[in-house]
Protein backbone atom coordinates (compact mmCIF):
# COMPACT_ATOMS: atom_id res chain seq x y z
CA UNK A 1 0.00 0.00 0.00
CA UNK A 2 2.54 2.71 0.59
CA UNK A 3 4.22 3.61 -2.30
CA UNK A 4 7.38 5.30 -1.86
CA UNK A 5 7.58 8.49 -4.68
CA UNK A 6 11.25 9.00 -5.19
CA UNK A 7 13.92 5.64 -5.23
CA UNK A 8 16.38 6.89 -3.50
CA UNK A 9 17.15 9.52 -0.71
CA UNK A 10 18.99 11.85 -3.29
CA UNK A 11 15.65 11.57 -5.23
CA UNK A 12 13.57 12.95 -2.44
CA UNK A 13 16.25 15.96 -1.73
CA UNK A 14 16.43 16.69 -5.38
CA UNK A 15 12.48 16.44 -5.99
CA UNK A 16 13.41 17.91 -9.37
CA UNK A 17 13.39 20.73 -9.90
CA UNK A 18 11.55 22.11 -7.33
CA UNK A 19 13.40 20.56 -3.97
CA UNK A 20 14.74 24.00 -3.19
CA UNK A 21 11.41 25.62 -2.92
CA UNK A 22 9.51 22.64 -0.94
CA UNK A 23 12.67 22.19 1.33
CA UNK A 24 13.03 26.06 2.40
CA UNK A 25 9.42 25.98 3.13
CA UNK A 26 9.88 22.75 5.42
CA UNK A 27 13.03 24.18 6.76
CA UNK A 28 11.04 27.40 6.95
CA UNK A 29 8.30 25.51 9.30
CA UNK A 30 11.01 23.62 11.23
CA UNK A 31 12.38 27.02 12.52
CA UNK A 32 9.38 28.93 13.75
CA UNK A 33 7.47 25.86 15.48
CA UNK A 34 10.97 25.30 17.22
CA UNK A 35 11.81 28.63 17.32
CA UNK A 36 8.38 29.31 19.34
CA UNK A 37 9.06 25.97 21.29
CA UNK A 38 12.05 27.47 22.40
CA UNK A 39 10.36 30.57 22.87
CA UNK A 40 7.77 29.36 25.05
CA UNK A 41 9.63 27.29 27.30
CA UNK A 42 12.18 29.43 27.98
CA UNK A 43 9.59 32.12 29.43
CA UNK A 44 8.44 29.36 31.31
CA UNK A 45 11.30 29.00 33.05
CA UNK A 46 12.29 32.22 33.44
CA UNK A 47 9.82 33.14 34.69
CA UNK A 48 10.62 30.84 37.71
CA UNK A 49 14.17 31.73 37.54
CA UNK A 50 13.08 35.54 38.71
CA UNK A 51 10.08 34.53 40.74
CA UNK A 52 12.77 32.31 42.76
CA UNK A 53 15.42 35.04 42.89
CA UNK A 54 12.72 37.36 44.20
CA UNK A 55 12.22 35.38 46.85
CA UNK A 56 15.85 35.04 48.18
CA UNK A 57 16.36 38.54 47.94
CA UNK A 58 13.36 39.04 50.45
CA UNK A 59 15.59 36.49 53.03
CA UNK A 60 13.63 33.48 52.69
CA UNK A 61 11.90 34.41 55.78
CA UNK A 62 8.40 33.15 54.65
CA UNK A 63 9.42 29.83 54.76
CA UNK A 64 9.45 29.45 58.54
CA UNK A 65 5.97 30.34 58.43
CA UNK B 1 -22.19 22.69 38.19
CA UNK B 2 -21.93 25.61 35.32
CA UNK B 3 -21.02 28.26 37.81
CA UNK B 4 -18.01 25.37 39.49
CA UNK B 5 -16.80 24.97 36.05
CA UNK B 6 -16.76 29.24 35.65
CA UNK B 7 -14.87 29.11 39.12
CA UNK B 8 -12.61 26.86 38.12
CA UNK B 9 -11.52 28.99 35.21
CA UNK B 10 -11.04 32.15 37.15
CA UNK B 11 -8.43 30.14 39.09
CA UNK B 12 -4.63 30.52 37.72
CA UNK B 13 -3.78 27.67 39.79
CA UNK B 14 -6.07 24.90 38.90
CA UNK B 15 -5.46 26.12 35.14
CA UNK B 16 -1.41 26.04 35.55
CA UNK B 17 -1.56 22.64 36.87
CA UNK B 18 -4.29 21.43 34.64
CA UNK B 19 -3.07 22.95 31.66
CA UNK B 20 0.59 21.24 32.46
CA UNK B 21 -1.42 17.61 31.46
CA UNK B 22 -2.73 19.31 28.29
CA UNK B 23 0.09 20.90 27.11
CA UNK B 24 2.78 17.38 27.31
CA UNK B 25 -0.66 15.66 25.86
CA UNK B 26 -1.18 18.45 22.49
CA UNK B 27 2.79 18.26 22.35
CA UNK B 28 3.39 14.69 21.99
CA UNK B 29 -0.16 14.35 19.32
CA UNK B 30 1.44 16.86 17.57
CA UNK B 31 4.98 15.12 17.08
CA UNK B 32 3.44 12.14 16.21
CA UNK B 33 0.56 13.28 13.53
CA UNK B 34 2.79 15.74 12.02
CA UNK B 35 5.61 13.24 11.65
CA UNK B 36 3.41 10.87 9.56
CA UNK B 37 1.19 13.58 7.64
CA UNK B 38 4.74 15.62 6.62
CA UNK B 39 6.85 11.68 5.88
CA UNK B 40 3.33 10.68 3.86
CA UNK B 41 3.14 14.02 1.74
CA UNK B 42 6.53 14.22 0.94
CA UNK B 43 7.33 11.01 -0.19
CA UNK B 44 4.88 9.30 -0.50
CA UNK B 45 1.60 11.13 -1.96
CA UNK B 46 1.59 10.76 -5.50
CA UNK B 47 2.72 13.83 -7.60
CA UNK B 48 0.54 16.27 -9.01
CA UNK B 49 0.45 15.82 -12.58
CA UNK B 50 -0.32 20.11 -12.92
CA UNK B 51 2.39 21.77 -10.53
CA UNK B 52 5.15 18.68 -9.95
CA UNK B 53 6.59 18.08 -6.56
CA UNK B 54 6.06 21.99 -5.75
CA UNK B 55 2.69 21.14 -4.72
CA UNK B 56 3.99 19.62 -1.96
CA UNK B 57 4.38 22.72 0.01
CA UNK B 58 0.18 22.37 0.19
CA UNK B 59 1.37 20.34 3.49
CA UNK B 60 2.45 22.73 5.38
CA UNK B 61 0.82 25.82 3.87
CA UNK B 62 -2.66 24.99 4.11
CA UNK B 63 -2.65 23.80 7.42
CA UNK B 64 -0.67 26.99 8.90
CA UNK B 65 -2.71 28.97 6.76
CA UNK B 66 -5.91 28.00 8.30
CA UNK B 67 -4.38 28.30 12.01
CA UNK B 68 -3.55 31.72 11.38
CA UNK B 69 -7.64 32.62 10.93
CA UNK B 70 -8.57 30.10 13.63
CA UNK B 71 -6.36 31.24 15.93
CA UNK B 72 -7.95 35.17 15.25
CA UNK B 73 -11.18 33.76 15.77
CA UNK B 74 -9.97 31.83 19.08
CA UNK B 75 -8.76 35.65 20.21
CA UNK B 76 -11.50 37.68 19.46
CA UNK B 77 -13.40 34.74 21.51
CA UNK B 78 -10.96 35.21 24.49
CA UNK B 79 -11.38 38.84 24.01
CA UNK B 80 -15.36 38.50 24.62
CA UNK B 81 -14.69 36.47 27.75
CA UNK B 82 -12.44 39.44 29.19
CA UNK B 83 -14.85 42.15 28.45
CA UNK B 84 -18.06 40.47 29.22
CA UNK B 85 -16.82 38.34 32.43
CA UNK B 86 -13.27 39.84 32.91
CA UNK B 87 -11.21 36.67 33.18
CA UNK B 88 -8.18 37.48 33.80
CA UNK B 89 -7.53 33.93 32.06
CA UNK B 90 -8.37 35.63 28.85
CA UNK B 91 -6.36 37.87 28.44
CA UNK B 92 -3.38 35.86 29.57
CA UNK B 93 -4.86 33.37 26.24
CA UNK B 94 -4.95 36.58 24.27
CA UNK B 95 -1.36 37.70 24.61
CA UNK B 96 -0.60 34.00 24.14
CA UNK B 97 -2.71 34.01 21.17
CA UNK B 98 -2.03 36.73 19.21
CA UNK B 99 1.99 35.60 18.80
CA UNK B 100 1.14 32.38 17.99
CA UNK B 101 -1.17 33.28 15.70
CA UNK B 102 1.21 36.36 14.63
CA UNK B 103 3.80 33.51 14.29
CA UNK B 104 1.58 31.17 11.72
CA UNK B 105 0.51 33.79 10.39
CA UNK B 106 4.31 34.72 8.86
CA UNK B 107 4.87 30.96 8.36
CA UNK B 108 1.94 30.88 5.89
CA UNK B 109 3.02 34.08 3.96
CA UNK B 110 6.52 32.92 3.69
CA UNK B 111 5.08 29.65 2.28
CA UNK B 112 2.67 31.17 0.13
CA UNK B 113 5.32 33.40 -1.55
CA UNK B 114 7.83 30.57 -2.21
CA UNK B 115 5.03 28.05 -3.77
CA UNK B 116 4.23 31.42 -6.04
CA UNK B 117 8.08 30.94 -7.33
CA UNK B 118 7.54 27.89 -9.18
CA UNK B 119 3.78 28.05 -9.93
CA UNK B 120 2.95 32.00 -10.78
CA UNK B 121 6.63 32.42 -11.48
CA UNK B 122 7.53 34.89 -9.11
CA UNK B 123 7.32 35.55 -5.53
CA UNK B 124 4.28 37.76 -4.77
CA UNK B 125 1.46 38.29 -6.48
CA UNK B 126 -1.40 40.63 -5.33
CA UNK B 127 -3.56 37.31 -5.15
CA UNK B 128 -6.42 37.32 -3.07
CA UNK B 129 -5.53 35.28 -0.27
CA UNK B 130 -2.39 35.99 -0.08
CA UNK B 131 -3.67 40.34 0.40
CA UNK B 132 -6.14 39.10 2.79
CA UNK B 133 -3.12 37.28 5.03
CA UNK B 134 -0.99 39.74 4.59
CA UNK B 135 -3.64 42.35 6.47
CA UNK B 136 -4.17 39.94 8.71
CA UNK B 137 -0.79 39.61 10.01
CA UNK B 138 -1.17 43.70 10.21
CA UNK B 139 -3.90 43.49 12.73
CA UNK B 140 -1.63 40.71 14.86
CA UNK B 141 0.95 42.95 15.02
CA UNK B 142 -1.21 45.27 15.98
CA UNK B 143 -2.35 43.91 18.66
CA UNK B 144 1.04 42.88 19.78
CA UNK B 145 2.41 46.54 19.29
CA UNK B 146 -0.65 47.87 21.12
CA UNK B 147 0.28 45.26 24.04
CA UNK B 148 3.86 46.49 24.67
CA UNK B 149 3.11 49.94 24.38
CA UNK B 150 0.61 50.53 27.31
CA UNK B 151 1.92 51.34 30.43
CA UNK B 152 -0.50 49.63 32.59
CA UNK B 153 -0.94 45.40 32.05
CA UNK B 154 -4.65 45.60 32.53
CA UNK B 155 -5.82 48.21 30.59
CA UNK B 156 -3.24 46.91 28.14
CA UNK B 157 -5.17 43.69 28.20
CA UNK B 158 -8.57 45.66 27.48
CA UNK B 159 -7.42 47.50 25.09
CA UNK B 160 -6.25 45.11 23.03
CA UNK B 161 -9.27 42.74 23.68
CA UNK B 162 -11.00 45.48 22.43
CA UNK B 163 -9.10 46.20 19.26
CA UNK B 164 -9.15 42.46 18.51
CA UNK B 165 -13.10 42.61 18.66
CA UNK B 166 -13.14 45.42 15.98
CA UNK B 167 -10.40 43.31 14.09
CA UNK B 168 -13.07 40.66 13.80
CA UNK B 169 -15.78 42.27 13.37
CA UNK B 170 -13.54 43.81 10.38
CA UNK B 171 -11.99 40.55 8.71
CA UNK B 172 -14.87 39.10 6.90
CA UNK B 173 -15.44 42.83 5.45
CA UNK B 174 -12.04 43.03 4.30
CA UNK B 175 -11.82 39.44 3.04
CA UNK B 176 -14.53 40.43 0.66
CA UNK B 177 -13.10 43.20 -0.19
CA UNK B 178 -10.37 42.33 -1.17
CA UNK B 179 -12.10 39.29 -2.93
CA UNK B 180 -13.82 41.65 -5.12
CA UNK B 181 -11.08 43.82 -5.62
CA UNK B 182 -8.92 41.06 -6.92
CA UNK B 183 -11.62 40.07 -9.42
CA UNK B 184 -11.60 43.43 -10.58
CA UNK B 185 -8.13 43.52 -11.45
CA UNK B 186 -6.49 40.05 -12.10
CA UNK B 187 -7.37 37.80 -14.87
CA UNK B 188 -8.74 34.87 -12.97
CA UNK B 189 -6.05 32.35 -14.26
CA UNK B 190 -3.58 32.46 -11.06
CA UNK B 191 -5.60 30.57 -8.84
CA UNK B 192 -4.61 27.46 -6.73
CA UNK B 193 -8.46 26.14 -6.31
CA UNK B 194 -9.80 25.35 -9.40
CA UNK B 195 -8.41 21.96 -9.27
CA UNK B 196 -9.72 18.00 -9.75
CA UNK B 197 -10.63 16.66 -6.33
CA UNK B 198 -7.66 15.22 -5.20
CA UNK B 199 -7.22 11.58 -4.38
CA UNK B 200 -7.01 10.29 -1.03
CA UNK B 201 -3.79 9.67 -1.41
CA UNK B 202 -3.30 13.26 -1.38
CA UNK B 203 -5.85 14.68 1.19
CA UNK B 204 -5.34 12.15 3.98
CA UNK B 205 -1.92 13.49 4.84
CA UNK B 206 -3.01 17.06 4.16
CA UNK B 207 -6.04 16.09 7.17
CA UNK B 208 -3.31 14.66 9.34
CA UNK B 209 -1.10 17.63 9.18
CA UNK B 210 -4.15 19.69 9.78
CA UNK B 211 -4.84 18.32 12.94
CA UNK B 212 -1.21 17.54 13.65
CA UNK B 213 -0.70 21.88 13.73
CA UNK B 214 -4.07 22.34 15.26
CA UNK B 215 -2.42 20.03 18.22
CA UNK B 216 1.17 22.18 18.12
CA UNK B 217 -0.70 25.48 18.12
CA UNK B 218 -2.75 24.03 21.45
CA UNK B 219 0.91 22.58 22.91
CA UNK B 220 2.50 26.03 22.20
CA UNK B 221 -0.53 28.52 23.45
CA UNK B 222 -0.97 26.14 26.62
CA UNK B 223 3.04 26.15 27.30
CA UNK B 224 2.70 30.23 26.71
CA UNK B 225 0.13 30.54 28.84
CA UNK B 226 1.34 28.57 31.70
CA UNK B 227 4.75 31.01 31.76
CA UNK B 228 2.48 33.98 31.65
CA UNK B 229 -0.02 32.60 34.68
CA UNK B 230 3.34 32.00 36.47
CA UNK B 231 4.56 35.24 35.79
CA UNK B 232 1.25 37.14 37.10
CA UNK B 233 0.85 35.02 40.12
CA UNK B 234 4.25 36.02 41.30
CA UNK B 235 2.74 37.45 44.65
CA UNK B 236 0.35 34.55 45.13
CA UNK B 237 1.26 31.89 48.13
CA UNK B 238 0.48 28.74 45.61
CA UNK B 239 3.27 30.13 42.93
CA UNK B 240 5.97 30.49 46.30
CA UNK B 241 5.16 26.88 47.24
CA UNK B 242 5.38 25.67 43.72
CA UNK B 243 8.50 27.48 42.95
CA UNK B 244 10.14 26.85 46.09
CA UNK B 245 9.68 23.19 45.01
CA UNK B 246 11.32 23.27 42.37
CA UNK B 247 14.74 23.64 43.90
CA UNK C 1 -29.36 71.02 22.95
CA UNK C 2 -27.24 71.94 25.94
CA UNK C 3 -24.31 69.64 26.24
CA UNK C 4 -23.93 69.09 22.75
CA UNK C 5 -23.47 72.70 22.11
CA UNK C 6 -21.37 72.81 25.13
CA UNK C 7 -18.81 70.16 23.02
CA UNK C 8 -18.98 71.97 19.75
CA UNK C 9 -18.34 75.28 21.52
CA UNK C 10 -15.28 74.07 23.33
CA UNK C 11 -13.78 72.34 19.82
CA UNK C 12 -14.31 75.87 18.40
CA UNK C 13 -12.49 77.70 20.62
CA UNK C 14 -9.45 75.43 20.52
CA UNK C 15 -9.39 75.91 16.58
CA UNK C 16 -9.64 79.24 16.91
CA UNK C 17 -6.82 79.06 19.97
CA UNK C 18 -4.49 76.78 17.67
CA UNK C 19 -6.10 77.12 13.92
CA UNK C 20 -2.13 75.73 13.10
CA UNK C 21 -3.52 72.90 14.13
CA UNK C 22 -6.47 72.60 11.06
CA UNK C 23 -3.20 73.52 8.57
CA UNK C 24 -0.99 71.27 9.52
CA UNK C 25 -2.93 68.21 7.61
CA UNK C 26 -3.80 70.20 4.53
CA UNK C 27 -0.38 71.64 4.40
CA UNK C 28 1.17 67.92 4.37
CA UNK C 29 -1.61 66.79 2.19
CA UNK C 30 -0.05 69.61 -0.19
CA UNK C 31 3.53 68.34 0.13
CA UNK C 32 2.62 64.96 -0.77
CA UNK C 33 1.41 65.57 -3.70
CA UNK C 34 3.76 68.09 -4.57
CA UNK C 35 6.51 65.36 -4.33
CA UNK C 36 4.36 63.18 -6.96
CA UNK C 37 5.19 64.65 -9.94
CA UNK C 38 8.87 65.07 -8.83
CA UNK C 39 9.27 61.39 -7.74
CA UNK C 40 7.33 59.90 -10.77
CA UNK C 41 7.58 62.73 -13.66
CA UNK C 42 5.55 65.48 -14.55
CA UNK C 43 3.62 63.65 -17.50
CA UNK C 44 -0.44 64.86 -17.11
CA UNK C 45 -1.51 61.98 -18.23
CA UNK C 46 0.66 59.52 -16.31
CA UNK C 47 -0.46 62.04 -13.33
CA UNK C 48 -3.92 62.08 -14.22
CA UNK C 49 -4.43 58.11 -14.29
CA UNK C 50 -2.68 57.54 -10.57
CA UNK C 51 -3.85 60.80 -9.06
CA UNK C 52 -6.94 59.56 -7.82
CA UNK C 53 -5.16 57.18 -5.69
CA UNK C 54 -2.19 59.08 -4.53
CA UNK C 55 -4.53 61.44 -3.24
CA UNK C 56 -6.85 59.62 -1.31
CA UNK C 57 -3.50 57.84 0.03
CA UNK C 58 -2.06 60.97 1.31
CA UNK C 59 -5.88 62.33 2.35
CA UNK C 60 -6.28 58.87 4.44
CA UNK C 61 -2.37 59.66 5.91
CA UNK C 62 -3.38 63.42 6.70
CA UNK C 63 -6.61 61.92 8.78
CA UNK C 64 -4.34 59.92 10.63
CA UNK C 65 -1.76 62.20 11.37
CA UNK C 66 -4.57 64.07 13.44
CA UNK C 67 -5.50 60.75 15.22
CA UNK C 68 -3.42 61.78 18.22
CA UNK C 69 -5.12 64.93 18.78
CA UNK C 70 -8.86 63.95 18.79
CA UNK C 71 -8.85 62.34 22.50
CA UNK C 72 -5.35 63.50 24.02
CA UNK C 73 -5.91 67.08 24.55
CA UNK C 74 -9.53 66.31 26.78
CA UNK C 75 -8.04 63.62 28.18
CA UNK C 76 -5.21 65.33 29.88
CA UNK C 77 -7.03 68.37 30.91
CA UNK C 78 -9.91 65.84 32.60
CA UNK C 79 -12.62 67.22 30.19
CA UNK C 80 -13.42 63.03 29.30
CA UNK C 81 -13.76 62.50 32.83
CA UNK C 82 -16.31 65.07 33.05
CA UNK C 83 -17.80 63.50 30.24
CA UNK C 84 -18.69 60.41 32.43
CA UNK C 85 -21.13 62.72 35.06
CA UNK C 86 -23.17 64.35 32.66
CA UNK C 87 -26.75 63.18 31.68
CA UNK C 88 -26.36 62.14 28.31
CA UNK C 89 -24.53 58.71 27.67
CA UNK C 90 -20.72 58.32 27.23
CA UNK C 91 -21.09 57.32 24.24
CA UNK C 92 -23.01 59.96 22.49
CA UNK C 93 -20.67 62.82 24.05
CA UNK C 94 -18.24 60.51 21.83
CA UNK C 95 -20.22 60.62 18.84
CA UNK C 96 -20.72 64.29 19.36
CA UNK C 97 -16.82 64.81 19.59
CA UNK C 98 -16.26 62.85 16.37
CA UNK C 99 -18.47 65.18 14.69
CA UNK C 100 -17.11 68.25 15.65
CA UNK C 101 -13.53 66.93 14.45
CA UNK C 102 -15.11 65.70 11.28
CA UNK C 103 -16.57 69.20 10.71
CA UNK C 104 -13.16 71.27 11.83
CA UNK C 105 -10.40 68.61 10.72
CA UNK C 106 -11.72 66.74 8.27
CA UNK C 107 -13.98 68.66 6.13
CA UNK C 108 -11.16 71.41 5.14
CA UNK C 109 -9.06 68.64 4.26
CA UNK C 110 -11.80 67.57 1.85
CA UNK C 111 -11.99 70.82 0.40
CA UNK C 112 -8.93 71.03 -0.76
CA UNK C 113 -8.98 68.13 -3.12
CA UNK C 114 -10.16 70.43 -6.06
CA UNK C 115 -6.96 72.18 -5.62
CA UNK C 116 -4.79 69.15 -5.26
CA UNK C 117 -7.15 67.28 -8.09
CA UNK C 118 -5.64 70.06 -10.15
CA UNK C 119 -2.20 70.08 -9.33
CA UNK C 120 -1.77 66.55 -10.50
CA UNK C 121 -4.43 67.34 -13.88
CA UNK C 122 -7.04 65.18 -12.53
CA UNK C 123 -10.22 66.29 -14.86
CA UNK C 124 -13.09 67.81 -13.23
CA UNK C 125 -15.59 65.18 -13.26
CA UNK C 126 -13.08 62.47 -11.65
CA UNK C 127 -12.51 64.64 -9.43
CA UNK C 128 -16.17 65.19 -8.59
CA UNK C 129 -16.49 61.59 -7.42
CA UNK C 130 -13.64 61.89 -5.67
CA UNK C 131 -14.71 64.69 -3.82
CA UNK C 132 -18.07 62.52 -3.60
CA UNK C 133 -16.05 59.13 -2.31
CA UNK C 134 -13.98 61.09 0.36
CA UNK C 135 -17.24 62.72 1.80
CA UNK C 136 -19.03 59.54 1.83
CA UNK C 137 -15.43 57.27 3.56
CA UNK C 138 -14.48 59.89 6.05
CA UNK C 139 -16.97 59.16 8.96
CA UNK C 140 -15.82 55.98 9.01
CA UNK C 141 -12.43 56.42 8.76
CA UNK C 142 -13.02 59.56 11.63
CA UNK C 143 -14.37 56.64 14.21
CA UNK C 144 -11.91 54.25 13.05
CA UNK C 145 -8.97 56.90 14.16
CA UNK C 146 -10.93 57.70 16.93
CA UNK C 147 -10.29 54.31 18.49
CA UNK C 148 -6.98 54.43 17.35
CA UNK C 149 -6.60 57.79 19.74
CA UNK C 150 -8.51 56.21 22.61
CA UNK C 151 -6.63 53.13 22.49
CA UNK C 152 -3.50 54.49 22.62
CA UNK C 153 -4.23 57.71 25.75
CA UNK C 154 -2.81 54.97 27.68
CA UNK C 155 0.60 54.14 26.04
CA UNK C 156 3.98 55.17 26.89
CA UNK C 157 4.55 56.52 23.29
CA UNK C 158 1.71 56.48 21.57
CA UNK C 159 3.57 58.60 18.79
CA UNK C 160 2.82 56.40 15.32
CA UNK C 161 1.31 53.74 17.09
CA UNK C 162 -1.91 54.25 16.58
CA UNK C 163 -1.40 54.42 12.83
CA UNK C 164 0.37 51.38 12.64
CA UNK C 165 -2.63 49.54 14.77
CA UNK C 166 -5.34 51.04 13.02
CA UNK C 167 -4.45 51.27 8.86
CA UNK C 168 -5.14 47.76 8.33
CA UNK C 169 -8.73 48.59 9.36
CA UNK C 170 -8.90 51.16 6.53
CA UNK C 171 -8.37 48.30 3.50
CA UNK C 172 -12.28 47.80 2.55
CA UNK C 173 -13.09 51.94 2.53
CA UNK C 174 -10.17 51.82 0.33
CA UNK C 175 -11.27 49.45 -2.36
CA UNK C 176 -14.02 50.74 -2.73
CA UNK C 177 -13.40 54.02 -2.55
CA UNK C 178 -11.09 52.95 -5.46
CA UNK C 179 -13.20 51.00 -7.21
CA UNK C 180 -15.62 53.80 -7.31
CA UNK C 181 -13.11 55.92 -9.04
CA UNK C 182 -11.69 53.55 -11.75
CA UNK C 183 -15.47 52.64 -12.55
CA UNK C 184 -16.71 56.34 -13.33
CA UNK C 185 -13.55 56.40 -15.57
CA UNK C 186 -14.42 53.37 -17.43
CA UNK C 187 -18.14 54.61 -17.11
CA UNK C 188 -19.81 52.16 -15.69
CA UNK C 189 -22.28 52.64 -12.88
CA UNK C 190 -21.78 53.57 -8.94
CA UNK C 191 -24.76 53.56 -7.63
CA UNK C 192 -24.10 50.33 -5.60
CA UNK C 193 -20.70 50.67 -4.54
CA UNK C 194 -21.56 53.89 -2.84
CA UNK C 195 -24.46 52.15 -1.36
CA UNK C 196 -22.12 49.94 0.14
CA UNK C 197 -19.64 52.64 1.18
CA UNK C 198 -22.37 55.12 2.49
CA UNK C 199 -23.49 51.81 4.92
CA UNK C 200 -20.01 50.91 5.85
CA UNK C 201 -19.53 54.67 7.34
CA UNK C 202 -23.08 54.16 9.05
CA UNK C 203 -21.96 50.83 10.78
CA UNK C 204 -19.15 52.72 11.54
CA UNK C 205 -20.63 55.62 13.53
CA UNK C 206 -23.27 53.98 15.13
CA UNK C 207 -20.97 51.24 16.50
CA UNK C 208 -17.52 52.86 16.72
CA UNK C 209 -18.52 55.66 19.23
CA UNK C 210 -19.59 52.58 21.23
CA UNK C 211 -16.00 50.77 21.37
CA UNK C 212 -14.25 54.44 21.48
CA UNK C 213 -16.28 54.90 24.83
CA UNK C 214 -15.25 51.60 26.01
CA UNK C 215 -11.82 52.67 25.28
CA UNK C 216 -11.84 55.95 26.53
CA UNK C 217 -13.40 54.50 29.89
CA UNK C 218 -10.32 51.92 30.17
CA UNK C 219 -8.09 54.63 30.05
CA UNK C 220 -9.68 57.04 32.99
CA UNK C 221 -9.08 54.37 35.31
CA UNK C 222 -10.57 51.30 36.37
CA UNK C 223 -14.66 50.64 34.71
CA UNK C 224 -16.73 53.53 36.06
Amino acid sequence: MIEWQFESLAALIAMAPHGPFVWSVYGLGALVLGGLTWHVRHAHSHAITRIQRQFEREGGHESET
Amino acid sequence: MAWRWFHQWGSPRWFYERASRWQAWAGWIAVILLAVGTVWGLAIAPVDYQQGHSYRIIYLHVPVSFLAQALYLAMAIAAAVLLVWRMKLADVAMQSLAIVGFAFCVLALASGAIWGKPTWGTYWVWDARLTSMLILAFLYLGIIGLRSAMLDPNTAGKACAILALVGAINLPIIKYSVEWWNTLHQPASLTLTEKPAMPASMWVPLLINICGYYAAAAYLVFASMRGLVLHRERRAQWVRELVGAHD
Amino acid sequence: MGIEWRIIQREWRLVMARPGEVLKPMWFLLLVISLIPLALSPDSTLLAEIGPAMIWVATLLAILLNMDHLFKDDYSEGVLEQWLFWSRPFAWCVAIKLLTHWLFYILPLILMTPIVGLMLSIEADVIAVLLVTLLVATPALTCFSGLGGALTLGAARSGVLGVLVMLPLFVPVVILAAGVITRTTDGAGVGPLLALLAAFSLGAAILMPLAIAAAIRLNIGGST
